[in-house]
């Protein structure tokens, strides 16, 4: 006899006490012999079909990588920042640009270099990592240029950025006579020893 | 060996400051403590409170040599009018030997440098014969130069340096 398809399992068949297969197969309800979906390897294939029913706006924001939209040739973090807006190009590589950042927004470096500009031109040597000193040379340069043309608007800028204005007098007094001569390159840097706590590479910059 | 543009000397700025352009020809080593001294080495104040050992190279023991230890950035490397700070001169030492066998006609005076990191210069140089150095009248203001041509001791045989910068901090007020 025929098991009868019912949610019991219990065998019908009076003249076997073991269970069969098939008997067990068809009492089963039918979902679970079908085959697992794999693990999420690739994108399910059920997101993606409310996004052409959606459309949402998504133009001005970074493409979030958890919220996948199934868009193909999302490879990387930097693909979702190419925005063309009135010809300012966004790339993802550094070529050719030539500030150095120094691990800060912008308003923090400046008031980096303006402290270490200003530690220079007080103690004469200071002992700094090597991306600081090769990055402050310009701005000593600058503060040393603007004390050679001596005039009181030229003084007034260098308030303006040294943090200490006895520094800029003594700056403006002394300059004529230790760098008359010389044009350019008022600085020297000399590599030495990685600090001990993370072993950045630092240097002295000195005044020549 | 003939000193050369990437020297650690010319780099550091000592042959300009201090002394001219040599040859050297003679060992010479500095221990503080445990720490030899190498060109441009870090040391603080408190490890040079005590003289340190020098030992010499060379070969005759009849031929003498004098030490002379300086300062070129005091007050401040920023502005150093009283280049150059005398702060030993050891005279008569025998080759091969150290300081201890010469003459300690200025005695060592430990740095303490105020302001800034200054370098220390130690220089080596050949005597004409016993006795013919004297010492200076006062330690700042020192010329290094004119020293070795008012005894004739010629261009130096052997130097080194070091920096050095006070223990703690910029001394209290930051202005």
């Amino acid at each position: 006899m025929a098991a009868i398809p019912m949610a019991t399992a219990t065998p019908t068949d009076s003249m076997s006490r073991v269970w069969s297969m098939s008997s067990l197969k068809s009492s089963l309800p039918s979902a679970v012999t079908c085959r697992l979906p794999s693990p999420s390897s690739r994108r399910p294939v059920l997101v993606s079909s409310p996004s052409p029913r959606l459309p949402s706006f998504s133009g001005l924001s970074p493409v979030n990588p958890l919220i996948s939209t199934g868009l193909p040739g999302w490879q990387s973090f930097e693909d979702g920042f190419k925005i063309i807006d009135g010809g300012g190009r966004v790339y993802a590589m550094r070529h050719g640009r030539r500030v150095p950042k120094l691990n800060r927004p912008p308003d923090q470096r400046k008031a980096l270099l303006r402290g270490l500009t200003t530690q220079l031109l007080k103690h004469g040597r200071i002992k700094t990592t090597r991306a600081r000193a090769s990055a402050m040379r310009k701005f000593v340069d600058k503060m040393i240029t603007l004390a050679k043309d001596g005039s009181l608007h030229k003084r007034r800028q260098a308030l303006g950025y040294i943090y200490e204005k006895q520094i800029v007098h003594a700056l403006f007094a002394e300059v004529p006579d230790r760098y008359g001569e010389r044009n350019g390159g008022y600085t020297r840097i000399i590599r030495t020893l990685p600090r001990r706590g993370d072993n950045a590479p630092m240097a002295y910059i000195e005044l020549v | 060996m003939s000193v050369n543009n990437r020297d650690p000397l010319v780099v550091g700025g000592v042959i300009g400051d201090v002394l001219e352009r040599f040859t050297r020809s003679i060992d010479l080593r500095v221990t503080y403590g445990q720490r030899e001294v190498t060109n441009g080495l870090d040391i603080r104040p408190s490890q040079i409170i005590n003289k340190p050992r020098v030992e010499i190279g060379g070969e005759d023991l009849r031929n003498f040599y004098t030490l002379v230890m300086v300062d070129p950035d005091v007050p401040s490397p920023s502005n150093p009018h009283l280049r150059e700070y005398l702060h030993w001169l050891v005279t008569d030492i025998p080759a091969t030997t150290g300081t201890n066998f010469g003459n300690e006609i200025v005695s060592y005076e430990s740095p303490r440098p105020t302001s800034g990191i200054h370098r220390l210069v130690l220089v080596l140089f050949r005597q004409l014969g016993r006795q013919t150095v004297y010492e200076p009248g006062w330690r700042p203001q020192f010329n290094t130069r004119e020293f070795a041509a008012l005894y004739n001791l010629g261009l130096p045989v052997a130097a080194v340096y070091f920096n050095c910068q006070r223990d703690n901090g910029c001394g209290g007020r930051r202005t």
